[in-house]
């Protein structure tokens, strides 16, 4: 699931390294983004001082093969001027340890910053962090928060490589690589959560929402893809729209699933269990109501 | 938006505790009158709503599913502003190793949670800790921790503090679930005396339900990041809506019951568990009667003999050493059953959720299914 506009992201394929005698770290050829780690990037954004531009700050995952997972991420300090530029390490490296404490898995993989420039700053900081990362190298997550006018939000991830005739730490290409939102299904219902409350005018949602409230949404959703998919089958049986086979093909495979296995005598056994677990339930609690009430009870 | 922010900058001056109201230093400009009100050192404006902050949202469902136990919890930080508790971040502690260790772990969480608010304040975050969050499985979160963490919170934090609880199973599902609690009055009273007697129990009018109180939550997106999501979630090209960021899901929809088999040995093992307790208290409360009984028989007994010996003439025997002889238990704690109680209400109750909205669901795929007949 791309996170931002189109882009020219390099997709690499490492070619087989030429010699197995000596296994250099791949370079990442896909990133991947939690939602915590995007958020709390927004956040040290809206927290950050009068007169900082950007913020900074390192993002932690794990490394699988030739891909990273960003899991989390923390602010780091640091202060830009003209002249120079400086990172907090100490308290870098303090984040880090209290980080891993919690979540010994997660290890640095790079860092991220707002803001769509790259300068010869970023490629300082990325120096720096490329010695916290080795042997592998590390990646930069850039978010563009889309305040300013003429920009769209999004997010962009680069690795880095040396350029130049003498390797030196302010010189090196950023090369784009393709990011991806990704989290655990189990965590889609929160991000759905979070979602439907931007799209309110107050930006606030109660809590807790009714079970039954959020299948309404669901099937109200189903219905309305229903009927795009049949206006436009009607658009192409009258002739107004050229028939697309694919759309075709997933189509007679989706609707095509019989529901003939919910025939009738499944259903009444499945209500009868459904019932009984319901009338369970509702014996379980009274019986708890009725126990805790006659512990209050005094004799008279 | 300047009166808001000097409030909150205000707020973020005081001290957490309300012990230490140290006389702050008036630099700031006069306070507009339209805020005087909101301006509360002394925690006098009762807390009536916990507002959410989405960072917190995912920081929490993150944690809670990564974390090796279900027993996933950590620090609220945030700030209250006219009656509003507004949680802004918060962080995981680490998980206990054992209970031989308990001592040391509780000061390396102490010592963790210190170091981590002091980073925190460093880069602007708020640091004032303003209660915990826990999570659970089933909406059973009734346990001895959670009350004893939160009736520390309850005297040191300022307003008490409150604990947010997520179901984990709920989310899994598709209903996302946050809830606020703290502790009644009545149940920190019997705390603070940690009295669980029958007696008491009767006079703080205690049951299970009435161990905490929900404080109503909302969530709530920031600007910046519903502006954000907006675009991520917005389909990449008016033509194709499938290519946005968020593909639509419907977990909620599933039809199976996969759940319910673990949700029913859950309660039974909770009916179980109060079982054997009752037999405890059982068993203690018939001990005692016997003590009782005896203690009685022998004062009778010795009022008995001193009549005797009064009749005789003879000096009477002292009574009082009754309860030097006989040493009567004290009554046992009923906390306990009671927490089991809340507990096995809590499985039955998400049980009962469940098996509702299983029928609902059935019956709508009868319909849908049965429409399809009709339209052919």
């Amino acid at each position: 699931m791309p996170v931002g506009p189109p882009s020219s992201a390099i997709h690499l394929h490492t070619a087989a390294s030429a010699d197995p005698s000596q296994p250099t770290p791949r370079t990442p050829t896909n990133i991947t983004i939690h939602p915590v780690a995007l958020l709390s990037i927004l956040d040290h954004y809206l927290r950050r001082t009068e007169t900082q531009e950007r913020v900074i700050g390192t993002l932690l995952g794990v490394r699988n093969e030739n891909e990273i997972e960003v899991r989390s991420s923390f602010a780091v300090l640091h202060s830009e001027t003209d002249e120079q530029v400086a990172v907090d390490m100490e308290y870098h490296r303090t984040m880090y340890e209290l980080h891993h404490k919690v979540n010994p898995k997660e290890v640095i993989v790079g860092w991220y910053s707002t803001g769509f420039n790259l300068n010869t700053y970023s490629a300082l900081i990325q120096n720096f962090y490329s010695q916290e990362t080795a042997p592998h190298p590390a990646i930069l997550v850039s978010v563009n928060t889309g305040v300013e006018e003429g920009q769209e939000a999004g997010v962009t991830a680069f690795i880095s490589s040396p350029v130049g005739v003498y390797p030196k730490p302010e010189n090196c290409v950023f090369v784009p690589v393709p990011v991806e939102l990704r989290f655990h299904d189990a965590e889609r219902s929160g991000l759905d959560l979070l979602t439907s409350t931007a799209a309110t005018p107050s930006l606030t949602s109660p809590q807790p929402v009714a079970d039954v409230e959020i299948i309404e949404r669901s099937i109200l959703s189903v219905q309305s893809m229903l009927d795009r998919v049949l206006s436009y089958v009607q658009a192409v049986l009258s002739g107004e729209k050229e028939g697309d086979a694919a759309i075709g093909r997933y189509l007679m495979d989706t609707l095509g699933a019989a529901t003939e296995d919910l025939e009738k005598s499944g259903f009444n056994s499945s209500l009868q269990d459904t019932l009984m677990i319901s009338y369970l339930a509702n014996l379980v609690r009274s019986q708890a109501e009725v126990s805790a009430r006659l512990a209050l009870a005094t004799a008279p | 938006m300047a009166a808001p922010s000097m409030a909150a900058a205000l707020a973020a001056s005081l001290p957490a505790a309300p012990v230490a109201a140290a006389p702050s230093a008036p630099t700031y400009q006069a306070i507009p009158s339209s805020m005087s009100k909101a301006i509360d050192i002394e925690a006098d404006i009762p807390l009536n709503i916990v507002q959410l902050d989405a960072l917190v949202v995912t920081k929490i469902i993150k944690h809670a599913r990564e974390a090796p136990s279900t027993t996933a919890h950590g620090l609220l930080l945030g700030l209250d502003l006219d009656g509003v508790l507004e949680i802004s971040n918060s962080f995981p502690l680490p998980q206990h190793h054992g209970d031989n260790e308990a001592e040391k772990g509780s000061k390396t969480i102490a010592r963790h949670q210190a170091s981590m608010l002091r980073s925190l304040k460093e880069v602007q975050a708020d640091d004032s800790v303003v209660g915990f969050y826990q999570a659970t499985t089933l909406g059973a979160f009734f346990n001895q921790t959670l009350l004893d963490t939160q009736a520390i919170h309850q005297d040191k934090l300022r307003h008490g503090g409150i604990v947010i609880v997520h179901d984990l199973s709920q989310t899994a599902k598709g209903n996302a679930s946050f809830r606020a609690f703290r502790l009644t009055a009545a149940f920190f009273d019997a705390y603070k005396r940690s009295n669980f007697s029958t007696a008491s129990l009767i006079s703080h009018r205690l049951t299970f339900s009435s161990i905490l109180e929900e404080v109503p939550l909302k969530i709530r997106t920031n600007p910046l990041l519903s502006s954000f999501l907006g675009t991520v979630a917005e389909p990449a090209t008016p033509q194709s809506t499938g290519a946005s960021a968020l593909d639509p899901s419907f977990s909620v929809l599933e039809l199976g019951t996969a759940g319910i088999t673990r949700n029913m040995e859950q309660i039974v093992e909770a009916v179980e568990a109060y079982r054997t307790e009752e037999g405890n208290l059982s068993y203690l409360s018939r001990q005692i009667a016997r003590e009782r009984a005896k203690a009685d028989a022998y004062v009778a007994k010795r009022k008995e003999e001193n009549q005797v010996r009064i009749a005789q003439g003879l000096a009477p025997l002292p009574e009082e050493d009754v309860a030097r002889l006989f040493k009567i238990p004290p009554e046992p704690s009923r906390l306990e059953s009671l927490l089991l109680l809340g507990q096995i209400d809590a499985y039955a109750k998400s049980l009962e959720g469940t098996a509702s909205t299983g029928l609902l669901k059935m019956y709508g795929a009868k319909a849908g299914s049965g429409g399809d007949k009709d339209s052919e």
